[in-house]
Parts: C-alpha cells; sequence; structure tokens
C-alpha cells in the first residue's frame, strides 16, 4: 500500500475502518471513529512527517513507528518548526551502531508496523482533543521539555526489543492527561536538589520519594536476604513503567519486586547530572579514599561530606546505609562490599575503592542517620485519622508539606484535575486534623478547669459528710504526677462532685471506703488547723492516713504552682502570636533589604544546620532538667510529708 | 467524553471569598455543623465535604473556606480555578468590607474568565442590623450590577445560611447541565444567553 497515494488523504475514515476489521479485539479503543476530522489531520501529519523522515535519512525516524506511544510526540515534532531540537536531544543515544542496525530492521518491518498504525491513530486522536482541552498557554512552553524527556525514554525503549505488551500499555497511560503535562516537571535527569523539591517524602527527610519507596522495599529483611539484589535485571517495561510513575508523581506507585527497586535505584543515580559526590568534589573524595591510612580517611572524609550540599548528604547517608544492610547479609545474599562496589561504583560515578571506603566508614560517617520507613500522607481513603493529638500533630506537618507542595507546583504552572482534586482533598484532611486537634486540645482545659473546680471546693473538708469523700479525693495523689494527663484521667473521679460519691469511690479505694464509711466503731477527729483526719493512736493505719492526707496537700500545692505557670504560659503564647500576626502584616516589604546583608548560600545552610543541632542538644538538655526537676521536687514533697507527720 | 460515567453524587465546588473576619468561616461552620464559633481564628484555608439532599438529590458540597487576609492571596489563585461557585460574603457592618467585594468579584473573573460563573453576594451579620454601615439599596444595587443574587445573613442566628449554599448549588446545577447541552462550540452563545437571564432575575 502506498502512502502517497491521494485516496487516503481524502478519505481518512478509509483506515480506520481497515483497523476494525482487522483489529476487531480492539475495537473499544476505537470507539469513536466517526469524527473523521482529527483522524485526517492526524493522519496526514504522520504521513507527512514520515516522507520528510525518509528524505532526510533521519536518525531517528522509524521510532514512530515501532513505538506506539511516542508517535503523538513525533506527529507534534512535525508540526512544530523547532525540529532541530529533536535531533539535538537523539546526541544522548549511547551507540550509533545500534541505530543503524535499528534503522535496517526498520525498513523490513515497516510494512508490518504500517498494518499496527490505525489503533494508534485512535489513541492519537483522543490525545489530540484532550490536549485541545487544556491547551493553556504554559503547555506550549512545557512542550520543549517534554519532548527532549520523551526522546530521552525513546531511547530507554529502543534497547528493548520485544516490546508489543509494553506498546499497549504505555498507549493506556498515554491517554492520561497528566502524563502530558507532567513531564515537563520530571523526577529522573534532574539535579537531587530539584528532584527531592518535586517530590519531597513530606516526613522531613529530605529524600526524593523514588529513591525512599526503593530503599524502604529492598530495607525489607526478605529483600536484603533475596539473593538476587542488585543482581537480577527487571523487566524493562516494569521499569519504565515505574520510572514514568514517579515522574508523574502518580500517588499509588510503589515498586513491589525486587529487581525493579533496585534498578530504579541505579537508574535515578545514573541519570543525575552530576555525581552524587558533587562534580567539584570527587576528586577529593577519590584522594582520600586512596589514603594509606585508614584511621585518617574517616575525619578526612567527614570533612568533605561538610561541604556536600544537604540533599546530597542525605542521599548519600541513606543509600550507603542500606548498602551496608546489604552487605550484612552476605551470607544469604552473596555480596560483599568488594562485589556491591563492583556492582554499583559505576552508577555512582566513584571508583571500587573509593565506594569500598565509604561503605567500611559508613556507619561512623552517618551516625545519626537512621533508615526509618516512610509513612506517606493520609489520603481520602485511608481508614481513619489519629486520636492522638501528638500524632495529629505529626499528621498535620506532613499534610500541610504536602500541601505547600502542591500549590508551588500549581503556582509553577502544573496544573491538572487530578491535582485540582488532590489540593481539595488535602486541604479537606488538613481542616479535619485541626478541627480534632482544637477539640483534643478543649477536651483537655475543660478538664483542667473541671479538676480546678473540683479541687477548690473542698479546701477544709468538713467532718461527717466529707468523710467517704476523702478517700476518694486521695486519689488523685497517688496518680497524679503531671497535672495535665492526670486531669484526662480523673475526669470521672470529678463527676463525683455530682454523682453520689460512694459509686465512683468504690471503683477504687474500696477497701477504704469500707472503712471509713461504714463502721462506726472508727473513732477520728479533725484537726483543727489542718482540717486532716485524725484516727485514734491505737488505729495502726493512723500514720498511713495521715501521711497520705499530708501528701495530697502537698501534691495540692504543687499543682496550682504548676497551673498558674500553665496559664502564664498561655497567655505568653498569645500574646506572641498577637504579635506575630501583627508583624507578620507589617513586615511584607522589609525582606529585599535584609536579603542583601545575608550571607553566602552556603554559609547559611551552614549555619541553619549548626542551630538545628544546638537547638536539639538544647532541647534535649531541657528536658534532662525538667526530669530532675520533679525527681528533686519529689524527694522535697517526701521530706515535706515526713517533717508535718512529726507534728503530730 | 464518555470515558467514565462518574459515579457517586455529583459534587459542587463552592468557594467563600471576602475580606477578614466578615464571618466566612463562621457561615461555613454554622452549615456544616450547625455551630457557631465565637471567638476569632484567621484562616488561612480549610475545606469541608458534605452530602445534603438538594430538590430531592443527593449531592454532595465541597466548600473551600478561604484567608481574607490578602498574606494568603497567592495560594488564592489555585483554590479560584477550580471553583465552581462563589459566596462573596461582606459585613453589613463594615463598609470596608463591602469596598473589598468589587475587588474579589474582579480577581474571580480574572481566574474564571466567566462572566456568568455561579456567585451571590452576600451581607453577613443581619443579626446586627442596628450597628448596618451598608444600607440595603446599596448592596442592591451592586448585586444588579453584576446580575447577582443579593441575601443577608446572619451565621449566629442561622437565618438563610442554608439558603446561600442551596441557591449557590442550584446555580451551579443549572449551569452544569446547560453546559454539558451546549457542547462545543457554542460557548460565547451560551455567555450571551446566561447573561440575558440573569438580568431577568
Amino acid at each position: 500500500m502506498d502512502f502517497d497515494s491521494p485516496e487516503e488523504k481524502e478519505f481518512p475514515g478509509l483506515y480506520a475502518s481497515e483497523a476494525i476489521d482487522s483489529k476487531s479485539k480492539k475495537s473499544k479503543e476505537e470507539s469513536d471513529f466517526s469524527e473523521g476530522d482529527h483522524d485526517k489531520h492526524s493522519k496526514k501529519d504522520l504521513l507527512i512527517g514520515r516522507r520528510k523522515d525518509k528524505k532526510d535519512k533521519g536518525k531517528d525516524r522509524g521510532y514512530a513507528a515501532l513505538e506506539g506511544e511516542s508517535s503523538p510526540e513525533e506527529e507534534l515534532d512535525t508540526k512544530s518548526p523547532s525540529k532541530s531540537k529533536k535531533s539535538k536531544t537523539f546526541k544522548f543515544t549511547s551507540s550509533k551502531s545500534k541505530e543503524k542496525r535499528e534503522k535496517s530492521r526498520d525498513k523490513e518491518k515497516e510494512p508490518k508496523t504500517l498494518d499496527e498504525e490505525p489503533p494508534q491513530k485512535a489513541k492519537e486522536k483522543e490525545r489530540e482533543k484532550e490536549k485541545d482541552r487544556h491547551n493553556d498557554e504554559k503547555d506550549h512552553k512545557k512542550k520543549d521539555k517534554e519532548r527532549k524527556e520523551k526522546d530521552k525514554k525513546d531511547k530507554f525503549e529502543k534497547k528493548d526489543k520485544k516490546d508489543k505488551k509494553s506498546k499497549q500499555l504505555q498507549q493506556e497511560d498515554g491517554s492520561e492527561v497528566e502524563e502530558v503535562l507532567a513531564l515537563g516537571y520530571p523526577i529522573f535527569g534532574v539535579s537531587i536538589s530539584l528532584a527531592t523539591e518535586r517530590s519531597r517524602c513530606h516526613d522531613g527527610i529530605d529524600l526524593p520519594l523514588v529513591v525512599r519507596d526503593c530503599i524502604d522495599f529492598l530495607q525489607q529483611e526478605q529483600s536484603l536476604k533475596c539473593d538476587h539484589i542488585y543482581k537480577v535485571e527487571p523487566i524493562k517495561t516494569r521499569l519504565l513503567h515505574y520510572k514514568r510513575l514517579y515522574n508523574n508523581r502518580d500517588n499509588d506507585a510503589s515498586v513491589d519486586d525486587i529487581p525493579t527497586a533496585c534498578s530504579l535505584l541505579k537508574l535515578f543515580l545514573r541519570e543525575l547530572p552530576e555525581p552524587v559526590l558533587t562534580t567539584d568534589l570527587v576528586a577529593r573524595f577519590e584522594e582520600v579514599a586512596s589514603h594509606p591510612k585508614v584511621t585518617d580517611q574517616q575525619t578526612e572524609l567527614e570533612q568533605l561530606l561538610e561541604q556536600l550540599p544537604k540533599c546530597n548528604r542525605t542521599l548519600l547517608s541513606w543509600i550507603l546505609l542500606h548498602f551496608d544492610a546489604v552487605i550484612q547479609q552476605e551470607r544469604y545474599n552473596k555480596l560483599n562490599a568488594q562485589s556491591l562496589a563492583m556492582l554499583l561504583s559505576p552508577t555512582l560515578q566513584m571508583s571500587h575503592r573509593l565506594m569500598v571506603v565509604l561503605l567500611c566508614h559508613c556507619t561512623n560517617l552517618f551516625p545519626d542517620v537512621k533508615l526509618i520507613k516512610y509513612v506517606p500522607p493520609l489520603t481520602s481513603s485511608s481508614p481513619g485519622l489519629p486520636d492522638n493529638p501528638e500524632d495529629i500533630k505529626t499528621e498535620l506537618r506532613k499534610q500541610d508539606s504536602l500541601l505547600t507542595q502542591i500549590h508551588s507546583e500549581m503556582n509553577a504552572g502544573f496544573i491538572t484535575k487530578k491535582r485540582e482534586e488532590q489540593l481539595w482533598e488535602v486541604q479537606r484532611i488538613i481542616t479535619q486534623l485541626k478541627r480534632k486537634l482544637r477539640s483534643c486540645e478543649k477536651k483537655q482545659e475543660k478538664s483542667i478547669d473541671e479538676l480546678e473546680h473540683a479541687t477548690s471546693a473542698p479546701p477544709a473538708p468538713a467532718p461527717a459528710p466529707q468523710s467517704a469523700v476523702q478517700p476518694a479525693e486521695q486519689k488523685p495523689p497517688t496518680t497524679n504526677q503531671s497535672t495535665v494527663s492526670a486531669a484526662i484521667v480523673s475526669e470521672d473521679t470529678i463527676d463525683s462532685k455530682s454523682v453520689p460519691t460512694h459509686t465512683v469511690t468504690s471503683l477504687q479505694q474500696h477497701d477504704e471506703t469500707n472503712i471509713t464509711t461504714s463502721p462506726p466503731p472508727i473513732e477520728y477527729t479533725v484537726d483543727k488547723q489542718t482540717g486532716y483526719l485524725l484516727l485514734s493512736k491505737s488505729n495502726p493505719q493512723r500514720d498511713d492516713l495521715l501521711r497520705l492526707q499530708i501528701e495530697y496537700d502537698e501534691l495540692m500545692n504543687w499543682q496550682n504552682e504548676l497551673k498558674t505557670r500553665i496559664l502564664a504560659e498561655r497567655n505568653e503564647i498569645f500574646r506572641i502570636k498577637q504579635l506575630y500576626e501583627q508583624e507578620l502584616l507589617k513586615a511584607q516589604p522589609v525582606p529585599t533589604i535584609s536579603q542583601e546583608q545575608l550571607p553566602a548560600e552556603g554559609d547559611y545552610e551552614r549555619i541553619i544546620e549548626h542551630y538545628t543541632r544546638e537547638n536539639s542538644l538544647l532541647e534535649h538538655k531541657k528536658q534532662m532538667l525538667g526530669m530532675e526537676i520533679k525527681e528533686e521536687r519529689r524527694a522535697c514533697i517526701a521530706l515535706q510529708v515526713e517533717l508535718r507527720m512529726q507534728e503530730f | 467524553m464518555s470515558k467514565k460515567p462518574t459515579a457517586g453524587p455529583a459534587l459542587h465546588k463552592v468557594i467563600m471569598v471576602g475580606s477578614g473576619g466578615v464571618g466566612k468561616s463562621a457561615l461555613t461552620l454554622q452549615f456544616m455543623y450547625d455551630e457557631f464559633v465565637e471567638d476569632y481564628e484567621p484562616t488561612k484555608a480549610d475545606s469541608y465535604r458534605k452530602k445534603v439532599v438538594l430538590d430531592g438529590e443527593e449531592v454532595q458540597i465541597d466548600i473551600l473556606d478561604t484567608a481574607g487576609q490578602e498574606d494568603y492571596a497567592a495560594i488564592r489563585d489555585n483554590y479560584f480555578r477550580s471553583g465552581e461557585g462563589f459566596l462573596c460574603v461582606f459585613s453589613i457592618t463594615d463598609d470596608e468590607s463591602f469596598q473589598a467585594t468589587q475587588e474579589f468579584r474582579e480577581q474571580i473573573l480574572r481566574v474564571k474568565n466567566d462572566e456568568s460563573i455561579p456567585f451571590l453576594l452576600v451581607g453577613n451579620k443581619c443579626d446586627l442590623n442596628d450597628k448596618r454601615k451598608v444600607p440595603l439599596n446599596e448592596c442592591q444595587v451592586r448585586a444588579q450590577q453584576w446580575s447577582v443574587p443579593y441575601v443577608e445573613t446572619s451565621a449566629k442566628t442561622r437565618e438563610n445560611v442554608d439558603k446561600v449554599f442551596f441557591d449557590l448549588m442550584r446555580e451551579i446545577r443549572s449551569r452544569k447541565t446547560e453546559d454539558s447541552k451546549a457542547t462545543s462550540g457554542r460557548a460565547k452563545d451560551r455567555c450571551k444567553k446566561r447573561r440575558l437571564k440573569c438580568t431577568l432575575l
């Protein structure tokens, strides 16, 4: 069949109907052939494109015919005037001889591929429609980037020879609008910082999500022990499938087989525009690695690591610790430092020797790094929101980070239906979390208030009717270490004000109630000064009761003291918040001036790091001191109790 | 187009706009949870979803409560873009908030690029009629200028709270059915039609 015949141009439906005949199985995808308009258009373009290709004998010709997915893009290319760019990107291709081989193969294959054309066209038509729908101006800007990325992908696909299945798969995915848009902002093939920024882990660890997911998966014990790890090649199409999912920030992309996870991680590292150790520093690392004295190596390595950008450092620490975990399981996976370095040093763009050295020192170099499994932010399909205030706060931080990312992406023009939906959803979850947190706080406040009420009511217990209440009131002292937590626990005891006292008291202090309430034979007097209940001298429990009462008083004092402090702190918080808001409203135009005075970027980062470290240290110290104070205070109370016991 | 027939109830996306402190959150919370929050806490952005029965049909409403303060204007556009209907709220006790509605209207039209986007002008705090600063007829004039309905509400007493949300949802719904009827290529026509209809109202 000759493509140049005028017939087909004039009767666009021709191919379509043929397609239906020959490939009736796929009829679902081709359902809307009746609209010949688009078909004609794309077909024409394709034809023209092919003819041109034939004429220039361009290197890349024929791939369109081979690769179902790429054909629409090719078509795009032929439309746009900037053809030069396309050939430029093809400099990436690894071996020219391979291309030649492919070229000749293409010629043979051409008739065959032509038969396959119609279904693709149906897809193209669909895509074109979608494109029209989303024809933002931003789209155009992105196209160049997209094309580059596409071509790069094609490169990988080319290596793949039996592509038919994947083709279908890609076609299916290709129909998603998202892909077209997302490819302007890939994760693969960009700098570490950019990749991290574009696909964050929202729990505060600055790793690109793809790296985190792969490591998470591979850190599972059965993965580490599997002797396929880092040895077996994955199915190429799967690998590319996942690459695309991550590039598109598809939310539920998560690798589930070892070879793919390994290769995806390697692919990410290999495609980095700069080695993890940075072009500037890699030579110095190599120098250190050839240092004869092992003991000196570590300090020098530490110094060099300090100079790495933070996200490089994080990435390096994670992959090294992961590799270390792999070689720890040498017994099962037959990989030691030497052999693993053999496999992976080229990917990391470092020498075999350097990688072995790094592996040998990595646990000492990154003592504070722990490979924590990533728990992504909740989605609306998650079972439920956390209940514990601390968990809510953690989740809120994650969601906030996610929200910030969505906003920044949208501001950068990465706008799709899915994104917008996600934006609303995340916002909704945040609102729910905030409401929940607030209600938790309110509950706490309320219980503190109630406790205040409850405890301030009986300052000096009246003798007769209070005798029953007394033991109940003694419960708080035994549990009451921190007022706040106790407040929640004792909420039901507080109810004892309104509820008949016995029901509550009997729950916890059964024995004592029996002693104090039921039997008239027990004699007691009330101390005039303190209001304490005094049993007769002969009663063996006299001392216990007295001690408990005194202790109770002391603890109450402490509680009140703490409460006033909490109140003061709250007021302070409120005051600062207000101040902050005022400043926020004022301080808009100022930053331009202050920015000039800031130190250089690197210094700045180091300073931040320094202060974060210092702060966490201080925080720790503060906690220790707090504990000490608590202990001392408790000892004080014990002594005080003994002291006052002497008075009686 | 007919790739996936949307399962589940229809979803209408409503956005609350207006200056700070006019009661956007109060209206939203009253509608959502029947609660009135006395103390003022500025909103950054909050989003809610509720299932309601609209004229016998179960639908979902997504409400986005935005920040009144100018500080968050940068993220506002992202929300405006995906909104299907807008409640533009001001306080009848605060003339400045009324003046500000003009700006909000313009911003929405700029982002949505559609004169006939479902839109209600809402004068809140009508329980404080004795402190009224914005005369009723002034509000009505502005609503007429924009060809939008004007409703006075009170988040405190719940007066007209349901009404504004349901009215807006009806507008969104009729707009959607209209859109699906008038298929491609007749966008201009439709706009004219809409405007005519509105002025009649």
